[in-house]
C-alpha cells in the first residue's frame, strides 16, 4: 500500500507568562482562583471599558519572533476579529491581522526546515466548562472568564510538515525555545495548544482544534491520517471541516462543516493606536537574547564531546535537565559517563515516576556520587541501575544507600577477599602464571561468588593481576 | 434662581448658597422640565454632595447617558442596557466629581448615538424648549434640551462622533464644544465609533463650556488614544478679542441646499466678526463631498463590532434561555436593539466583509487621512474656519418622520468632516429666525480649543 502524501500546517498558541493580562491589570495566572473572580470591566467587556496593551507581552512576542528567525515589523496594529461565541466577552477577539508582530522565519528540525508564516499576539478567550466534560455531548456550558484576556502568542507555520511525528518534534523544540526565552510556563495547563490543518494526497484540509500535549498532537494527526486514508481508499472525498480531538479515546470527531471560508470582518481596533517597535527596541532584545536550546546543544557537543544524540535528549527534555547536567559537570568533570547515565537510566527512572527533574529529589551533588562510585568500580553496572531506582525514589545519597544495602565494596574489602582466594588456590595461581587464561577466569569466578556478585569482574581482574605479579 | 455659572460660582464663594437646599430645588425643577421636554433618561435623586470644594463646586452637571456613571443607571439610550448600573465612573465624570460637580441626571440620546435629531430614542425623544413640536437635534439631544430649558445653573457633559454636540447646540440655542479627538479620555464612554468619539460640553455660555472642558481634559492611562498634550485653563481665553484673526468660510458649507434663513443669520454673525477686527474670506474644502459616505462606512464598521458585546450574557437585557447560544443572542438582540441600531449593525457588518472590506472600510480610512490633510493645509492660512452649524432650522418631528435614512445622514454634512478629522469645533448661538435658534460653528486646528473659545466668546452678548 502506498503511503499517503501528508501535508500539515499548525497554529500554536502559547500563553505568555506575564504578570498581568494582555489588555488589563488582572493577574495573568489566576491559578485555582474562584471562577470569574480574576476579572475586571475590561476583560469582561463591560460597556465603556477600553483595552490597554501590556508592553511585556509585546516584548515576549518579539523575542519569540527573533528566536524563530522572523522579521519584527516596525509598525504594529491590533485588530478586532469579530465572531459570536460565548467565550468571547466582547464577541470579538483583539488580535493582529494585516501586520503581525513578526513575519517569516523558520525552525530547523535536523534536515527538515519548517517555515514560519507569522507570529502575532492576542488575547485568550474565556474557558468554557462543558457539563458532561465533552464539547460534543454537553447540553450546558459554564463560562469562566478568569482566563479571558491572558496574553497569547500565536505561531503559524507554513504547511511544511510531512508527517505527525515532525509536528511533535516541532512542538518539543518550540516548547524548549519558549522555556529558554522565559516567556512561558510549561507546567501551566493549556499553556501550549495547537490547531492543526491536515490534508492527504492534495485533498480538502481538515482542521483539528485545540489539542494540548505533544503526544496528543501526534496521536490526533496520526488518527486523521488513518481516517482520511480510509475515506479516500473507499473512493470518497474528505470533507472540509473542523474536528475536535478527544484525548480520552484518542480519536477526532466532527465539530462543524466548513462550507466557506470563515469571515471575521476584521477592522483595526480603534481603541489601540499603532505601536512603533523601534530599531533600538529590537536591537536591545537581540542583544539580550538568552542562549537558545539549539545553541546550547551545539555547545554541549563541542565543549564536552558528547554525542549529538545525548546533547539533544538532554536539551529537549527541558531546560532544568540541561541545567542539571551542567551542574553535575561542575562537580565532577566526566561529561560522557554523566550524559550516558543521565540519558539511559536517570530519565527512565524519572519517567517511570512521571516526574520532572526539577520536582524530583535528584540533586547534582548526590547524583555525581553515584557516577564516582561507578567510575571507581565500587559498584557493578547492574547494581548501579538498582541503586539509581532507589536513589530517584528516595533522594538518599547513593553512598549511604550502598553502605546500607551493601551494594558496594570498599577497595580494602575487595583486596582482603582477593588475597584470601589467592592463598587458598595455589594451583590455579601457578597455572595462571604459566599462561593459562582459564585459570584467571576461575579465580575471578571465585571472587564473584564470594562477593555475591557485588564487585565488577573487570575491577577484580585488575586486582588479581596486580596481586599475582 | 440665577442661571449664570459665573454668578453662581460667585454666590457660592460669598456663602450665599446652601448646597442641600439648592440641590433639592434644582432636582424639583428638573422634574418640571422633564415633564415638559423629557431631557432625561434618569434623574439622579440622591446626588453625592460630599465633595464641596473644587472648580465645579456646587455646579449641577448632567451626563449624556452613553457615559458611565458609578451607581447610576447608564443605558446609552438603548433598551438592551435597561437597568444597567456601571461599577465605575467614566474618567470625565470622575474628574467632574473630583472638582465638586454634582451629577443631577443622565440625558437622552439617539440609541448609542445613532441619529441626527434625537428621535431614535428608546426612552422617548426630548422636545425642543423653543418649540416642543420640534426636535432638539442629536445625538446629544437631552444635553441640549436641559441646557436650554434649565432655569438653574447647569452644564452638560455631551459627546459627539459625527456632529452630536453641534447639532443639538445649534437647534437648542446653546453653546457646544467638540474638542480635539483624544483631548478628553473616552474611558467609560459607551462606544459608537471609537476612532471618532469625543466627549465634549454643552453649556449656556462659552465660559461654561470652557470651564467643564478644562476639568475633563488630560491624559488618562486608561485610554490609549487620550492625548498627553497639556491643557491650560480654557476659561482664560474668554473675551480675549479676535483683532487681526483670519477666518475662512468653506464654500461647500454654504450651498443652495442650506436654509436661506440659516444663511442670513450666519452672515449677520460674520459681519459681527469683521466688526470685531477679523478678516473673513471664502475658501474651499473639495473633499467635503466624500465626507458623509466615508464617515458612515467607518462609523458603522466600528459600531457593528462595538455592539456585538450586547448579547444578554453579562449585563443588560436578558431573556429566557431556549436553544443554543446563537438562538439566545439573536433573541436578546432582536428585542433589545432599535431599528436604526439594527440598520447600522447590518450595514457595518457588510462593509467589513471579505471582498467588500477593501472597497468600503479601508477606502474610507484613506479618505479620512486625506480630509485631515485638507483641513491641516487650511489652518496654515486661517486661524479658524467658520460655517453654519446645521443646514436647517430645528425640524418638526412630523417632518423628520418623512426623511429617508440617506436624507437624514446628509443633514450631518456640515459637521461630519471636522468630526472625522478629529479637529475641535465650537457651536455658538447667533440669533433666531421665526423664533428658532441658529448656530454658527468655528472649526480649528487640533488642540486649538483656546482659540475657538476666544472667537466664540466674541460672538456672545449684544
Amino acid at each position: 500500500m502506498m503511503e499517503p502524501e501528508v501535508m500539515i500546517g499548525i497554529e500554536a498558541h502559547v500563553q505568555l507568562n506575564t504578570k498581568s493580562k494582555m489588555f488589563c491589570s488582572d493577574m495573568s495566572e489566576p491559578g485555582d482562583a474562584e471562577p470569574n473572580s480574576n476579572t475586571c470591566p475590561i476583560c469582561l467587556g463591560f460597556p465603556g471599558s477600553k483595552p490597554k496593551v501590556n508592553a511585556k507581552a509585546v516584548e515576549h512576542g518579539a523575542m519569540i519572533g527573533l528566536a524563530l528567525n522572523s522579521r519584527i515589523n516596525e509598525k504594529m496594529f491590533f485588530s478586532r476579529k469579530a465572531y459570536f461565541y460565548p467565550d468571547l466577552s466582547k464577541n470579538y477577539q483583539i488580535t493582529q491581522y494585516e501586520i503581525p508582530l513578526a513575519s517569516g522565519g523558520f525552525m530547523q528540525l535536523g534536515e527538515t526546515k519548517i517555515r514560519i508564516r507569522r507570529v502575532h499576539i492576542e488575547e485568550d478567550p474565556a474557558k468554557l466548562v462543558h457539563d458532561s466534560g465533552e464539547i460534543t455531548s454537553a447540553n450546558k456550558v459554564l463560562i469562566d472568564y478568569n482566563r479571558a484576556g491572558v496574553p497569547l502568542a500565536e505561531i503559524v507555520t507554513e504547511p511544511d510538515f510531512k508527517n505527525p511525528r515532525q509536528v511533535r518534534q516541532f512542538m518539543e523544540h518550540l516548547s524548549s525555545v519558549l522555556e529558554y526565552l522565559g516567556v512561558y510556563d510549561p507546567k501551566r495547563e493549556m499553556s501550549l495548544r495547537v490547531d492543526a490543518n491536515i490534508s492527504i494526497n492534495g485533498g480538502e484540509r481538515v482542521e483539528i482544534k485545540n489539542i494540548t500535549g505533544f503526544e496528543n498532537v501526534e496521536k490526533a494527526l496520526s488518527y486523521e491520517v488513518v481516517r482520511q486514508s480510509g475515506i479516500t481508499r473507499m473512493g470518497a472525498k474528505v470533507e472540509r471541516e473542523t474536528r475536535h480531538f478527544n484525548a480520552e479515546v484518542k480519536t477526532t470527531s466532527a465539530l462543524r462543516k466548513k462550507e466557506y471560508e470563515e469571515d471575521y470582518g476584521y477592522i483595526f481596533d480603534p481603541d489601540l493606536p499603532m505601536i512603533t517597535l523601534t530599531r533600538k527596541f529590537v536591537d536591545s532584545l537581540k542583544a539580550n537574547m538568552p542562549e537558545l536550546p539549539e545553541q546550547r546543544a551545539a555547545r554541549l557537543v563541542k565543549d564536552y564531546k558528547i554525542s549529538d544524540y545525548y546533547a539533544n535528549v538532554i536539551i529537549y527534555t527541558g531546560k532544568p535537565m540541561a541545567d542539571f547536567y551542567e551542574a553535575c559537570l561542575k562537580l565532577e568533570n566526566k561529561p560522557e559517563p554523566i550524559a550516558s547515565w543521565l540519558v539511559n537510566y536517570l530519565l527512565k527512572s524519572l519517567n517511570w515516576r512521571s516526574e520532572r527533574i526539577e520536582d524530583s529529589k535528584v540533586k547534582p551533588e548526590t547524583f555525581v556520587e553515584l557516577i564516582r562510585m561507578i567510575e571507581k568500580g565500587e559498584v557493578t553496572e547492574r547494581y548501579a541501575k538498582e541503586l539509581m531506582k532507589q536513589y530517584v525514589d528516595t533522594g538518599t545519597s547513593p553512598k549511604k544507600l550502598a553502605a546500607k544495602e551493601k551494594f558496594a565494596l570498599s577497595e580494602s574489602d575487595m583486596l582482603k577477599i582477593v588475597r584470601e582466594i589467592i592463598s587458598k588456590n595455589g594451583k590455579a595461581v601457578s597455572e595462571f602464571k604459566s599462561g593459562k587464561g582459564e585459570a584467571l577466569q576461575f579465580l575471578i569466578g571465585l571472587v564473584l561468588k564470594e562477593t555475591k556478585k557485588q564487585a565488577d569482574p573487570k575491577t577484580i581482574k585488575g586486582i588479581i593481576e596486580k596481586e599475582i605479579r | 434662581m440665577e442661571t449664570s455659572i459665573r454668578k453662581h460660582i460667585e454666590a457660592i464663594k460669598n456663602g450665599d448658597v446652601k448646597l442641600e437646599e439648592f440641590v433639592s430645588e434644582v432636582l424639583e425643577r428638573c422634574e418640571k422640565v422633564q415633564s415638559k421636554y423629557r431631557p432625561f433618561i434618569t434623574i439622579n435623586k440622591k446626588p453625592d454632595l460630599k465633595k464641596s470644594k473644587g472648580k465645579l463646586a456646587g455646579i449641577p452637571i448632567s451626563v449624556k447617558d452613553s457615559i458611565c456613571t458609578d451607581g447610576i443607571q447608564t443605558t446609552a439610550g438603548s433598551k438592551i442596557l435597561e437597568g444597567y448600573v456601571p461599577p465605575f465612573d467614566a474618567t470625565c465624570v470622575a474628574n467632574a466629581r473630583k472638582e465638586g460637580g454634582i451629577i443631577i441626571g443622565k440625558t437622552a440620546l439617539d440609541e448609542f448615538g445613532f441619529g441626527t435629531f434625537s428621535t431614535n430614542c428608546a426612552y422617548g425623544a426630548p422636545k425642543n424648549p423653543h418649540d416642543p413640536e420640534r426636535a432638539c437635534g442629536g445625538s446629544s439631544g437631552g444635553a441640549g434640551c436641559i441646557t436650554a430649558a434649565a432655569d438653574f445653573p447647569h452644564i452638560a457633559i455631551a459627546q459627539s462622533t459625527g456632529g452630536s454636540i453641534t447639532a443639538p447646540a445649534a437647534f437648542t440655542g446653546t453653546v457646544g464644544i467638540t474638542p480635539t479627538y483624544g483631548r478628553v479620555s473616552r474611558y467609560g464612554l459607551i462606544d459608537y465609533a471609537n476612532s471618532m468619539d469625543k466627549i465634549g460640553v454643552i453649556g449656556k455660555e462659552v465660559y461654561d463650556a470652557a470651564l467643564l472642558l478644562s476639568v475633563m481634559s488630560g491624559y488618562d492611562p486608561l485610554d490609549s488614544t487620550s492625548s498627553e498634550e497639556k491643557t491650560d485653563d480654557l476659561t482664560s481665553y474668554v473675551g480675549k478679542g479676535i483683532e487681526g484673526m483670519r477666518f475662512g468660510i468653506p464654500k461647500e458649507y454654504v450651498s443652495d441646499t442650506t436654509d436661506k434663513k440659516v444663511v442670513s443669520g450666519f452672515m449677520k454673525a460674520v459681519q459681527k466678526l469683521e466688526v470685531a477686527g477679523a478678516k473673513v474670506e471664502e475658501t474651499s474644502l473639495p473633499l467635503t463631498k466624500y465626507a458623509v459616505s466615508s464617515y458612515y462606512l467607518i462609523a458603522i464598521s466600528e459600531a457593528s463590532t462595538n455592539l456585538a458585546k450586547y448579547c444578554g450574557l453579562r449585563y443588560g437585557m436578558q431573556q429566557e434561555i431556549v436553544g443554543d447560544f446563537e438562538t439566545y443572542f439573536s433573541k436578546v438582540r432582536t428585542a433589545g436593539f432599535g431599528k436604526e441600531a439594527k440598520r447600522r449593525i447590518l450595514l457595518g457588518t457588510y462593509a467589513r466583509m471579505a471582498g467588500y472590506r477593501d472597497a468600503y472600510y479601508l477606502k474610507a480610512l484613506r479618505v479620512r487621512a486625506k480630509i485631515i490633510k485638507e483641513f491641516k493645509s487650511e489652518f496654515k492660512k486661517f486661524d479658524a474656519l467658520i460655517a453654519p452649524s446645521m443646514p436647517i432650522l430645528p425640524p418638526k418631528f412630523s417632518e423628520i418622520d418623512k426623511l429617508t435614512p440617506i436624507q437624514t445622514y446628509n443633514m450631518d454634512i456640515l459637521t461630519i468632516a471636522s468630526n472625522m478629522a478629529g479637529i475641535p469645533s465650537l457651536s455658538v448661538p447667533v440669533g433666531k429666525a421665526d423664533g428658532l435658534p441658529i448656530g454658527l460653528q468655528i472649526m480649528g486646528d487640533h488642540f486649538a480649543e483656546g482659540k475657538l473659545i476666544q472667537i466664540g466668546s466674541s460672538l456672545e452678548g449684544r
